[in-house]
């Protein structure tokens, strides 16, 4: 085909893209990925039934604050690395802020623990299963960020893999929070820190394939 | 003729409010700034224009990652520099994209430097490769045009640029290691 061909067919259908298409398109596949994975946990594991007591208290609110904020961190990097060109910086070293804030609790957590108790305060109830349960959860998240690629233009594929794992793996613990009773803050940094860290890994890994255009 | 990035960009914010005719006339003009950019860095004619359309294609399918409140001439050349890279790894069967842009980088950034280690590398194969390489990649004749010059088959040329590659990566993988 001719070049002026193409550009004659091309120009032939040109629908509005609204000013705000970027940001919509990506919170749309985020937030059915979102509804999947808690339709998922409340069908399978399930909500924790004391969750109105928990809210109350200040585990579950040191848990969202963590998981939240490392999550918005990670969609503004996705969101960068979304488009060619402004991949120069993807903000990922503010995750730093949050972990920093939550090893503090944590240390203030061992000096009111007798050492006795720590390991066990460390492992928690579920450290063999929350991990890979943040993982499982986030795939649902990751294959909504991934239709929303399909209309970006990512050029450092692996990078852009690695966030929209991220940004999957910590809107999976956030919403991983309403099922899980644990409450140290050590866990918590441990291994929530864990299924993001292999959702972002998976996201690394898959890149370079599912997001190549 | 020199189009500025306002002009450009007054196009491009056109075609994403609706207008078909703005955008016909942003794909119109990006396609020249990309045949240059292209013509700079690849020697096939037949190549250089695949890449304009593909990258055409992907202008316009992909608007949304456009970004309304910056220039528009980073955004197009991002898409045509990943274009590139793409086509290259494809065409060389080299796999990590990383090295095709060291190599890309190399080209641009010393020439001289690169020229001559690019000199060295090819003394280093079989003859028959370093000529096909020479000739197809260097001097940017056609595969006939090679074949012809080197009195062998076209698919003889093609093997022996593919091989004389391939060796030559793994040649600068060794050396860096």
């Amino acid at each position: 085909m001719r070049t002026d061909d193409l550009i004659a067919t091309l120009s032939r259908d040109v629908p509005a893209v609204p000013r705000h298409a970027f940001g919509r398109r990506i919170a749309l596949g985020m937030g059915l990925g979102g509804v999947a994975t808690l339709l998922l946990i409340v069908a399978t594991i399930g909500v924790r039934p004391d969750l109105g007591a928990a809210m109350r208290g200040f585990p579950f609110w040191m848990k969202w604050a963590y998981t939240a904020s490392l999550g918005l961190v990670a969609v503004a990097a996705t969101m960068r690395l979304a488009r060619p060109e402004g991949a120069r910086a993807p903000l990922l070293w503010a995750m730093a802020v949050p972990v920093l804030l939550l090893a503090g609790v944590g240390i203030a957590e061992l000096a009111h623990t007798p050492p006795a108790d720590w390991v066990r305060m460390w492992l928690g109830a579920s450290w063999q299963y929350c991990p890979w349960l943040v993982l499982l959860l986030a795939l649902p998240i990751f294959a909504g960020l991934l239709w929303s690629f399909r209309r970006f233009a990512p050029t450092r594929l692996r990078l852009a893999g690695a966030a929209a794992g991220l940004a999957a793996g910590t809107w999976s613990a956030t919403l991983y929070c309403l099922h899980c009773p644990e409450v140290s803050a050590l866990f918590v940094l441990t291994w929530y820190s864990l299924g993001i860290g292999l959702a972002a890994g998976l996201g690394a890994l898959a890149g370079p394939r599912l997001l190549r255009w | 003729m020199r189009i500025g990035d306002d002009q450009l960009r007054a196009l491009m914010l056109a075609g994403l409010d609706g207008d078909g005719a703005s955008h016909a006339a942003l794909l119109e003009l990006a396609a020249s700034l990309l045949r240059a950019f292209y013509r700079r860095r690849i020697a096939d004619a037949d190549d250089i224009e695949d890449l304009v359309q593909e990258t055409l294609i992907a202008v316009h399918e992909r608007r949304a990652s456009y970004d309304r409140r910056r220039p528009f001439s980073p955004w197009l050349f991002a898409i045509a520099r990943y274009k590139m890279i793409d086509h290259i790894r494809r065409r060389s069967r080299l796999q990590p994209i990383d090295d095709v842009e060291d190599l890309l980088a190399a080209d641009f950034e010393a020439p001289s430097l690169a020229r001559t280690d690019l000199a060295r590398l090819l003394d280093s194969l079989p003859a028959k490769q370093a000529a096909a390489i020479r000739n197809t990649r260097i001097e940017g004749l056609s595969v006939a045009e090679a074949a012809a010059r080197a009195g062998i088959g076209e698919s003889d040329v093609k093997v022996s640029v593919h091989r004389g590659l391939k060796a030559l990566a793994a040649r600068v993988k060794g050396q860096k290691r």
